[in-house]
Formats: structure tokens, C-alpha cells, sequence
């Protein structure tokens, strides 16, 4: 069993428990166990507080790394938005002598040093990776397969971008994702510019709403061309963006699309049997019906 | 201190049994002079300002005044600037008045000005190899420009060290070697094949080697030439059919360089003749098989059941095991791919009394012994799929710009019909993406220009036009590069014609998945507004780089290559034929990109460069090579292993073995003479005794 | 230098962008932009690949390509004062295809950072930080998720400082360091009363 440092984050545990349910156990059954990071708070936000001041940003993310670093675990995580602040300012802090002890001279302040002494993986990478579990693993752990529906993915910006830092090869192009939701018997679907960003990002959702889910809605205008069945993606506020968007869009610009959206560890569970109960489905803007008639 | 003080001036009297040894060897005729005129050493020292270059930021005054202090130095003096006629007689005026027996001169690198200086030394009377060159430009006024104080000493540093070894050096005289009446080209493109015409033209006996089964090259894939419009095919084979029928010229196709050794006027080339499969008629007459050999009838390729990709036609069109490019290959001969070949035998039978076919052919080496070397290695394109945001090999209908010449020739897969690999459709909306992975600072692609893409671009919009009603090509760029003889005319053409010029590099390329169309997303950045344009068809004008082979050829011709990849130049602007390797030079792309007509040049001037040492006759040799100073040889024979040239060798001598030079071989490196156990080894004009003297005077200073 | 035309008001604002002054760039701009966002915007060739890339540029004036301009040119005013600055949906395409390796999303976290020295940021950005600073998230719990969350059979608040609120203590400590939430006070107050 490998152990992590479960970080949270906001959106998921506070707004799609379900994905946090389902993360759990899951992963659980893949030889994954998510620990309790105890006392982790926000990420922080990259758009709001990387806008506001990097260096808050930073000290606010080492925070958080260093919980985990006491518990001696690597960190686990199921957001993008997270992983751009968690992963990222452990790279940078790891990397940059001048800003790890910048950050450090606020940490003195609350007992804490950032040490870089552990990692950062979102879980959708740990999946995929056959060292840790791989997609025969999760073949084998699928009990109601989801054949005969069509699934797009949304891949999400910050777990990827910049191709330079990361490490998950092209970001025009990217398949693995598809190859996850084949690993469940859907059949994953391409789409016009799949690589484009949900709109949710950079403070803009919560700038200009209409000008965020005109994003949204030229990314459900390709969806609703491929006649997907529902949206998968790896990060609760990409799903809060598409789920919640779909409602705004309606209300904004009068069209509505009606396309389910589920975090890969809701569709996951699915899969693996978890009844649309344990998963909170219900909590979800966007009815996951038509969906989940065509599942169960 | 004053234990390596003592050390110092014992090293001149070791040296002077080493010099006493080294007559023996009679073939160096300097070694004995320096014995007698040791004791009295006078060195001239002279300082360039080099305008203000390096009087701007080093005390020339201070300097000179330094420099009358150190040891040896019976005269210094300064100029404006040295290399002039008036600073050149300051040195033969100098030397006659104070009777000098060596010369510094404080100024730039000696790559630019050594032979100057050697000259002017040799004018006044002294031996050329009594000079040393002080750099005190490039390697101080220039890195040291803000600090005049750090300068001007690091001057005198140089300038100390350099009188040191001039104190201590002797009369070289420059070996001549003759000269080989031949010369070698690798690679027969358009450079390759002028190269070789000329030298042949000029009489000189020329090797043309050629990796692929025809010559050609790139070239011969184009179909029409910017900005004339003249087909490029009807301007080539004339030059391929004299490549083939001149006397002077000995072409190898499907061949390979091997192996070099020797040294200008003296190269050893060792060539892999590839197995083609198939006899020419002289290879048949050879044999015995009278009037047999491939006569290029093609019937073998009709019975051939193999089918894959032809490479010429970038793949997309078919052609059999046994095959040749296209109909005007020279030589025209059939070769068989073995990859794909099933020895089914067909082609044999096909053959009949021809009996050109040889199943079971091997490969072959041939020597030959050429005076100088033109390498014209060409290019290849740069794999543009690597920069995946276009979806070349992604998406059907993006090719590059290559593929599309073949579309758009006559003689190529369609007849001449541009049509949309997905459907066959005639395209209508084209979108030409410039500078797809050139100007790319990314990694991924090359940061340097490629140099001809504008112009073809330009070219393919105009050729749709042309061929296709209402075609409308959009071509997206950062810079149109026109610099040409009539190139700005020809944009200005282009653009009248309704070429429609997008001020934009395009972001990505999207496809619709239903029509296979192509979505062009970029910026109007003249406009200040995004695009996202549909098109039929999008053509990436894809960067060129080094032939694959380049990097192996290179070495083992000696040449280096530059940070971009390209081979290296001697001086970019005024030898860029040259290199650093006598007697090899450089034609065309594998410099660096060119267009046909800067290809051509290149390829007349490395023609003409190298027909000069060959026209000479013999070539003078640098004198540094290794000495044996045989009383100390103990003849262990450890420095002829090591040595990289092969130009040691243990022989008989007064009854026991020393160790001899080959000093047309030796390259002066010095790796024996820093290895030989017995310090037998004298490396001339780099001697042990002037490197140490010129390290004491760096570490121990040297004021009188 | 003379800036106005001494036309009524409102022409001579019009045309007051129609020229570069030489006197409105701030060569510090560019410095700073540059060590905040560890890029190099002084390197660009001005291609457009990052505005073509944009997800806001084809629905708003924001083009980003302009403020990389700008940070070229050290028009320091120009930039932190446009509102579209705050458009970035922060997705990367531009700094994932920019061929000359330049970050541009960066350059824009840097002048964002820049404006709000200046107080120049909008309110949701702030609202966020008071929210963090009273739960230490952003998204805080609310009833009805407390009620979902039980029934799925998790604790009503997860493990993080909503069932752990003494870690608060801490972050509003980090806050504090820099004076944010005081700040974040007052430039709400005075934006909403």
C-alpha cells in the first residue's frame, strides 16, 4: 500500500464531497491509502493570491507542504488549481535558495521550516503510473464496466502548463487521461480544442462571470458537437466551472447543454461499483441522469 | 620562491643539451642555432591601440613603460595601429636598428594577425617564428572594458609571458609537402556538383561521392526556383548529365566516407561503396559479361513485388525493392533497398542476359589519395512534428513545404495536381506557416533563420494561384526576409497576384473532424485582433538542419561545427569556405542555410580554394612538430601508441631503437611531448623550456 | 514636453495615447517585471503566438501580447492601470508555445503583483483573502455540503482547518506578516463602504 498525505483543498471536500469520497476509496482498492493532512487550508488560490503577491502565495503553500513534511509523507492531491500552488512552490522553494529562505523567515513565526523533504503527485498521476498502480490495475478493479458512453476529458491548465516545468509530455495532444477512462469500458471521445481552459482561472470566474463562461461555453459548443455523454476531468473547480457553469450559461446567454461532468474519481467509483449515493451525485448543478441510465 | 627562481636558470642550460642532442636528427636544420644566440636575447616589444579598441580601455603608455623593464626587451614602442604598413615598418626598422633577435606585439588574436607580424619580422631580417602575439584584445580590452585599470595590468601579464617566450625562440623552417593532383566532394547536391565541375573543369581529377543512388540532391526535388519561376529540374539535369560525363570526374553514388588520415595535400580516404544490387555496364564489361550491365530498360522494377514508399517523392508515391528515384537519375542505374528486397529472384530473370543484378553483391572499400577535401553535406528538414501545435503528422492535410513541391511538380506524385491528402480535393484556402521550428528559442526547434523559406513560400502561393482558379494562399509570418537579387520584386508580385500576408505566428492548427478542414488560430498583429481562419490545407515552411550524416562526415574530415550545428566555418566573413583543417572546405547548406544561388557561389568559391594548394603544387607545413632528441630516447615506444596521427614510429639507429617523426603526419598536439617519461620529446616552438618559462613569468612576475 | 493640444477636455484626453512619449517609460518596470516573474519579456519579437493562444483575447480588448509590449517598453501606468490585466484566465498556452521562450502568464502575475502595490486589484481577489483568513479556505463549508458530507459518512467538516480550526491561528499569523488582511479590510471598505 502506498501512503499519502491527502491535501484536500477547498472545492472538493466543500463543494463535491463525493470526489472526496470517492478519492478515498478508490484508491483505496488501486493500493493507494490517502492519509488525513491535518490542519491544510487552502492552497492558496494561485490566480487570486499569485496575483495579489507571489511571496504570501509561497508562504502560504509552504504551510501546507510542511504539515506533510512532518508527517514524512509525500502529498496527494486531486485539484489542479492545488497542484499548481502545492507542487509548484515545492519545486520552486526546492530550487531557489533566496526564496525558500524568504519563506522561511515567515514560517520562524508559526514554529515551521520548509525542508523540501517530500513530493508533490496529483492522485490522477499516481493512476496512471504503473509503478505506483497503472491502468491494468485499474481494469481489474472496474466491477460495472461503463460501456456504450461516450466521455470527453477536460485535462485542466495547471496540471500540466507549462509543458517545460512539468513533466506530462505534450500539452497539445495529451492521450493518457483518454486511456484512463478506457481503462473504465467507456469509450473516450476527442474534441474540437480540448485543450482549452475551462475559464475558471486567474481570479476570472469571480472578475467578470460572463466573460468566464463565455469560455466555458465555446468549450460546451465542441462537447455538444461530439454528442458526449458526460465531461470527466481531474480538478473540482474545472468541474465547478463546467457544472455550475452549464446553470450560468443558461441563465446568461439562454442555451442549455445539460452534460453531466464528473471528476475521474467520481466516475471511478462508478466503475467500481460506488451507487450514485455515496458519490453525492445529487449535489451536482447538472443532473447526472441520462448518464447514469446509460451506466447502471 | 627562490628554489624555483634557481630552478629557472638552470632550465636554459638543460635546454641547451637538448638542443645539442636534437641535430642529430638533421631534419630539423633550426635546432642548433639558438645555443650561441641565447646569452644575448633582445626582444622588441610592440603595443597596438587598435584605435580605441584597445587604447580605450588599457594604458598603452603605462604598458610600454612596464615593458622596457622586463627582462630581454631592448625596445619597446607603440601604434595606432600595428598591422598598418607604417606599424609593420616600425618592427623592420626596429629590428635592423636594435638588432632584435624576436618580436611581440601586444594587440588582437593571433588568428587575425599572426601571419602579418610573421611577415614583417621574416622583412626584417629575422626568422618568422621569432615572433609572439601578445593578445591583449579580445582577451582583455574587449572582455575588460569597464575596468581600464584590470586591463592594463592583465596587459603587462600577457605581454610578460609573451617576451618570455620570445626570448627563448628559435629559427623554424615550414616543411613543404607536394600536393596531390586530386580532390574529393562529399555529396552531390547542386553545391556538391559544382564544386566538382569547376575542380574538374580546371583540371583537376575529382572524387564525387554521393550517399544516395543519384546525384541531385535536394535540389532535384523542387519543382519550380524562386524568383525566376524556371523549373528546377530543366536547370539541374543539364549540370547532373556533365557531373556524369566528365572525364575528370569519378562519381560514386551510394557511397560513403570510411575513414580519413593524412593531412593537406596527403589524404588517405577511405570510401564504402554501399551494395546497389545492380552492375553499371562498365562494372559488367569488368566482369566479362559483354554488353551487360544496367541499362536503366526498367524491367526489373515492373516484375518486382515489393511496394513501399518512394523517399524521393517523400513517400507519397509507391515504388518496388529494385527502383530508382525519378526517370532523370544519373548515374542511371537501378539499386536494390535490401531492407525490403525478398531475393524472390524476378528481377534476375527480368534481367536475362543483361545479368546486371547481384543479389549477393557486399559492399566495398576503396582507397584513394586526394590533396584536398570539399565537403557539401546538405541539409535535412527539421522534423517538424515536434512542435506539435501545428499537427503535422497529426492532421492529413498539414504538410511541409517539401512534400508540397512534390504535390505541386509535374513529374511528381499527382502530375503537377495540388490535392488534399485526406480527399484528393483540390484545396482552395491555403495557409503557409513560416518560420515553422526557425527563429524557435524553445529548444524544440532552431533559433537561427532558415534563410530560404520566405522566398518559397512566396513561390508556393504564387504557383496555387496560378494552377488552381480562385485559390486564395494566406501566408502567416513574422518577417518577410527578401534580401535577394530580385527577391523584394517578387514579394511585390506575389502580393499583387492576391497573396494575402497575415502579420502573425500561428499559435496552433486545429482540425475539423468531419471535413478534415484545418483551423488556423494566430494574431492580426497589425490588426491587434486573433484569427481563426479555416482552411483546405496548411503548408509548414519547416526549418532546415544538418544532414543526419553531417556529424559523422565532420569528424572525420577534423572539422568542428558551430553552436547551431552547421559545420564551422575559418572566419565567417572572410574565409567562410575554409576551416580549421587545411585543405578541407565547406560548400553550400552544411555551412549554413543558403538559397540556390548562394549555394552556387559558395560551392564556386570552395572549388576555387581548393584548387589552389592542389595548383601550387606543394604546401608549406607549420614547423611544429615533435623532436625526438634520441641520447634521452629510451626507446619504449609508449608515445607511438598514443599518438592520434600516427606519426611516431620506433626505428633502428646506431644499434638500438628511437623513436622517429613523420613530420608531414605530425600535427604538432604535443601529446607525446607531454607524455614521454624521459622528457626525449622536444615539441618545437611549444618546448617545455618556453612553457615554463612563460608559467614562471606569469607566477613569478619579471621586472629586471 | 506637450502633451495636450489645449482642445476642450475630453478631445485632448482622446488623443492623449496617440503618441509613445519617451517620458512615460520606466526602464525599473522592466527590471522589476522581469526579477518578479524570473521571464523575459524584454526578448520578445512581438509574434502574436500569445495572443492567438488566449482564451480571453477573442471576447474582450485584452491582448497579451500588448502587455508583454509594455513590459518591454517599461510603460509601467499603461499597464497596471488596465483593467483587461486581470482577464489572464492563467492557462499557459501562450507560455507553452511563445517561441522565444518567454513566460508571458508570468510577466502578467508580476504586473498583476505590481498593481496591487499600488491597491489596484479587485474586490473578489480580496474577498478571498478575508474568506482564508476567518477558515483558512477560500471555499468554506457550508450547511448543506455539512449535511451531504454526513450522509456520505465523512465528518460534517473535513480534516483540514475546518475540523481543525486552532491551524487557523496560524495562517492568519503568515497573513498578518504581510499585512494583507488589513489591507484587504480597507480597500474593500472603500470600495463597497
Amino acid at each position: 500500500m502506498h501512503e499519502y498525505a491527502f491535501f484536500l483543498g477547498c472545492i472538493a471536500p466543500n463543494r463535491y464531497p463525493g470526489a472526496e469520497s470517492a478519492s478515498y476509496k478508490t484508491s483505496e482498492k488501486l493500493g493507494i491509502k490517502l492519509l488525513d493532512l491535518e490542519g491544510g487550508s487552502c492552497c492558496p488560490a494561485p490566480g487570486a493570491f499569485g496575483s495579489i503577491d507571489l511571496n504570501i502565495w509561497y508562504a502560504m503553500a509552504a504551510r501546507n507542504l510542511v504539515l506533510a513534511e512532518q508527517m514524512k509523507k509525500d502529498i496527494a492531491l486531486i485539484c489542479n488549481g492545488c497542484y499548481k500552488s502545492i507542487w509548484e512552490v515545492n519545486h520552486k522553494l526546492k530550487k531557489h535558495k533566496e526564496l525558500r529562505e524568504g519563506v522561511n523567515e515567515v514560517l520562524k513565526g508559526v514554529d515551521m521550516e520548509f525542508k523540501g523533504t517530500i513530493d508533490v503527485w496529483h492522485l490522477a498521476e499516481l493512476f496512471y503510473d504503473p509503478k505506483i498502480c497503472g491502468l491494468q490495475k485499474i481494469r481489474d478493479s472496474v466491477t460495472v464496466p461503463l460501456e456504450g458512453t461516450r466521455i470527453a476529458v477536460h485535462y485542466g491548465c495547471h496540471l500540466m502548463k507549462p509543458k517545460k516545468e512539468r513533466h506530462f509530455g505534450s500539452t497539445e495532444h495529451p492521450y493518457w487521461i483518454e486511456e484512463m477512462v478506457a481503462a473504465l469500458g467507456a469509450e473516450p471521445v476527442e474534441y474540437r480544442n480540448k485543450m482549452l481552459c475551462c475559464g475558471a482561472g486567474g481570479g476570472v470566474r469571480g472578475y467578470d462571470l460572463v466573460h468566464s463562461i463565455d469560455i466555458t461555453n465555446e468549450k460546451m459548443i465542441n462537447l455538444k458537437e461530439v454528442k458526449a455523454d458526460a465531461l470527466t476531468e481531474v480538478c473540482p473547480f474545472c468541474q465547478l466551472q463546467f457544472d455550475r457553469g452549464q446553470i450560468e450559461i443558461e441563465e446568461k446567454f439562454g442555451v442549455k447543454y445539460g452534460l453531466p461532468v464528473l471528476h475521474y474519481c467520481e466516475l471511478l467509483g462508478l466503475a467500481q461499483g460506488m451507487s450514485p449515493q455515496e458519490l453525492a451525485l445529487d449535489l451536482h448543478a447538472v443532473s447526472c441522469e441520462p448518464f447514469l441510465e446509460k451506466v447502471l | 620562491m627562490a628554489e624555483k627562481k634557481t630552478k629557472k636558470e638552470t632550465a636554459p642550460k638543460k635546454k641547451e643539451t637538448a638542443k645539442a642532442a636534437a641535430p642529430a636528427k638533421a631534419a630539423a636544420p633550426a635546432v642548433k642555432a639558438p645555443e650561441k644566440e641565447k646569452k644575448e636575447s633582445r626582444v622588441g616589444v610592440f603595443i597596438c591601440h587598435c584605435g580605441t579598441n584597445i587604447a580605450g580601455s588599457v594604458d598603452i603608455t603605462d604598458v610600454q613603460e612596464y615593458a622596457k623593464t622586463l627582462p630581454n626587451v631592448a625596445f619597446a614602442d607603440n601604434y595606432q595601429y600595428m598591422c598598418s604598413t607604417p606599424g609593420q615598418s616600425k618592427i623592420i626598422d626596429a629590428i635592423k636598428e636594435h638588432n632584435l633577435t624576436g618580436i611581440v606585439v601586444a594587440a588582437c588574436s593571433p588568428r587575425l594577425h599572426e601571419p602579418t607580424f610573421r611577415t614583417a619580422t621574416k622583412e626584417g631580417g629575422l626568422n618568422p617564428f621569432r615572433f609572439e602575439m601578445a593578445n591583449i584584445r579580445e582577451q582583455g580590452s574587449w572582455v575588460h572594458m569597464h575596468d581600464r585599470e584590470g586591463a592594463t595590468e592583465k596587459a603587462k601579464d600577457a605581454i610578460r609571458i609573451a617576451v618570455a617566450k620570445a626570448s627563448l625562440l628559435q629559427d623554424l623552417i615550414p616543411k613543404s609537402v607536394p600536393v596531390e593532383h586530386a580532390a574529393m566532394v562529399v555529396g552531390a547536391g547542386i553545391a556538391g556538383m559544382q564544386a566538382a565541375l569547376d575542380l574538374a573543369n580546371a583540371g583537376i581529377k575529382t572524387y564525387l561521392i554521393e550517399k544516395n543512388p543519384t546525384i541531385g540532391g535536394r535540389m532535384s526535388q523542387l519543382d519550380k526556383t524562386f524568383p525566376t519561376l524556371d523549373c528546377s529540374q530543366c536547370i539541374l539535369t543539364p549540370k547532373m548529365v556533365d557531373v556524369g560525363r566528365n572525364p575528370n570526374i569519378e562519381l560514386m553514388t551510394c557511397a560513403e566516407v570510411e575513414n580519413v588520415e593524412g593531412y593537406i595535400g596527403n589524404f588517405d580516404v577511405t570510401i564504402r561503396k554501399k551494395a546497389r544490387g545492380v552492375l553499371s555496364m562498365a562494372e559488367a564489361e569488368e566482369k566479362g559479361i559483354v554488353g551487360g550491365g544496367c541499362n536503366g530498360c526498367g524491367d526489373c522494377e515492373v516484375v518486382c513485388p515489393v511496394i513501399k514508399p518512394n523517399p524521393f517523392e517523400m513517400g507519397m508515391k509507391p515504388r518496388k525493392a529494385i527502383y530508382i528515384y525519378h526517370p532523370q537519375v544519373v548515374p542511371l542505374i537501378y539499386h536494390i533497398d535490401w531492407d525490403s528486397c525478398i531475393k524472390c529472384n524476378l528481377c534476375v530473370e527480368a534481367c536475362a542476359d543483361k545479368k546486371a543484378i547481384d543479389l549477393e553483391m557486399q559492399d566495398e572499400l576503396v582507397k584513394v589519395k586526394v590533396g584536398t577535401a570539399i565537403l557539401a553535406t546538405g541539409y535535412d528538414i527539421f522534423p517538424v512534428e515536434k512542435k506539435d501545435e501545428w499537427g503535422y503528422k497529426k492532421y492529413e492535410n498539414v504538410v511541409t513545404s517539401l512534400e508540397f513541391e512534390r504535390l505541386i511538380c509535374a513529374s511528381g506524385p499527382t502530375g503537377g495536381h495540388l490535392v488534399r491528402p485526406s480527399d484528393g480535393a483540390t484545396p482552395k484556402k491555403v495557409a503557409f506557416l513560416l518560420c515553422a521550428g526557425s527563429r524557435d528559442s524553445t529548444g524544440i526547434g532552431h533559433p537561427y533563420c532558415s534563410r530560404f523559406c520566405c522566398m518559397y513560400s512566396l513561390k508556393h502561393a504564387h504557383q496555387i494561384i496560378e494552377k488552381i482558379p480562385g485559390a486564395q494562399p494566406y501566408l502567416f509570418y513574422m518577417d518577410i526576409r527578401s534580401f535577394g537579387k530580385m527577391y523584394e520584386e517578387f514579394y511585390y508580385r506575389i502580393q499583387d497576384e492576391g497573396a494575402k500576408f497575415m502579420r502573425g505566428r500561428v499559435s496552433n492548427v486545429l482540425e475539423d473532424p468531419v471535413t478534415k478542414n484545418l483551423i488556423i488560430n494566430a494574431e492580426d498583429t497589425l490588426l491587434n485582433r486573433p484569427i481563426s481562419l479555416e482552411v483546405d490545407m496548411v503548408v509548414l515552411a519547416a526549418a532546415v538542419e544538418p544532414a543526419a550524416e553531417t556529424d559523422k562526415t565532420r569528424k572525420l574530415f577534423g572539422v568542428s561545427r558551430s553552436m547551431d550545428g552547421w559545420l564551422l566555418e575559418a572566419h565567417p566573413k572572410l574565409n567562410p569556405c575554409g576551416t580549421t583543417t587545411a585543405g578541407v572546405f565547406l560548400a553550400g547548406v552544411c555551412q549554413g542555410p543558403k538559397d540556390i544561388p548562394d549555394t552556387v557561389a559558395s560551392a564556386e568559391g570552395a572549388a576555387s580554394a581548393a584548387s589552389i594548394p592542389i595548383h601550387m603544387g606543394e604546401v608549406e607545413l607549420e614547423p611544429y612538430f615533435a623532436q625526438c632528441i634520441e641520447e634521452k630516447c629510451a626507446g619504449c615506444g609508449m608515445c607511438v601508441n598514443l599518438c592520434p596521427y600516427g606519426a611516431l614510429a620506433l626505428v633502428e639507429k646506431d644499434g638500438r631503437k628511437v623513436m622517429e617523426v613523420t613530420e608531414a603526419k605530425c600535427k604538432g598536439c604535443g601529446t607525446c611531448g607531454g607524455f614521454c617519461p624521459g622528457g626525449a620529446i622536444w615539441m618545437q616552438h611549444f618546448a617545455t623550456p618556453q612553457i615554463i618559462a612563460q608559467i614562471d613569468a606569469f607566477l613569478l612576475g619579471g621586472a629586471k | 514636453m506637450q502633451r495636450t493640444k489645449g482642445y476642450p477636455e475630453a478631445l485632448d484626453k482622446k488623443l492623449a495615447d496617440t503618441r509613445l512619449f519617451e517620458d512615460e517609460r520606466h526602464p525599473d518596470f522592466t527590471k522589476t517585471v522581469e526579477e518578479i516573474s524570473m521571464t523575459i519579456p524584454h526578448m520578445c519579437y512581438q509574434c502574436g503566438t500569445c495572443t492567438a493562444s488566449c482564451p480571453s483575447a477573442p471576447r474582450s480588448s485584452y491582448r497579451i501580447r500588448k502587455f508583454v509590449r509594455r513590459a518591454l517598453l517599461g510603460l509601467e501606468d499603461e499597464s497596471l492601470t488596465d483593467p483587461d490585466l486581470w482577464l489572464c484566465t492563467t492557462c499557459y498556452s501562450c507560455t507553452d508555445r511563445c517561441p522565444r521562450d518567454i513566460a508571458p502568464t508570468d510577466v502578467i502575475m508580476a504586473m498583476r503583483n505590481l498593481a496591487a502595490r499600488r491597491d489596484i486589484i479587485p474586490v473578489n481577489f480580496l474577498k478571498t483573502v478575508q474568506a482564508i483568513y476567518t477558515t483558512g479556505h477560500g471555499v468554506p463549508n457550508n450547511d448543506v455540503n455539512r449535511a451531504a458530507r454526513k450522509k456520505l459518512g465523512l465528518n460534517p467538516e473535513p480534516p483540514t482547518t475546518h475540523g481543525f480550526p486552532q491551524y487557523v491561528k496560524g495562517i492568519q499569523y503568515i497573513l498578518d506578516y504581510f499585512g494583507l488582511k488589513d489591507r484587504a479590510d480597507r480597500i474593500v471598505k472603500e470600495r463597497e463602504g
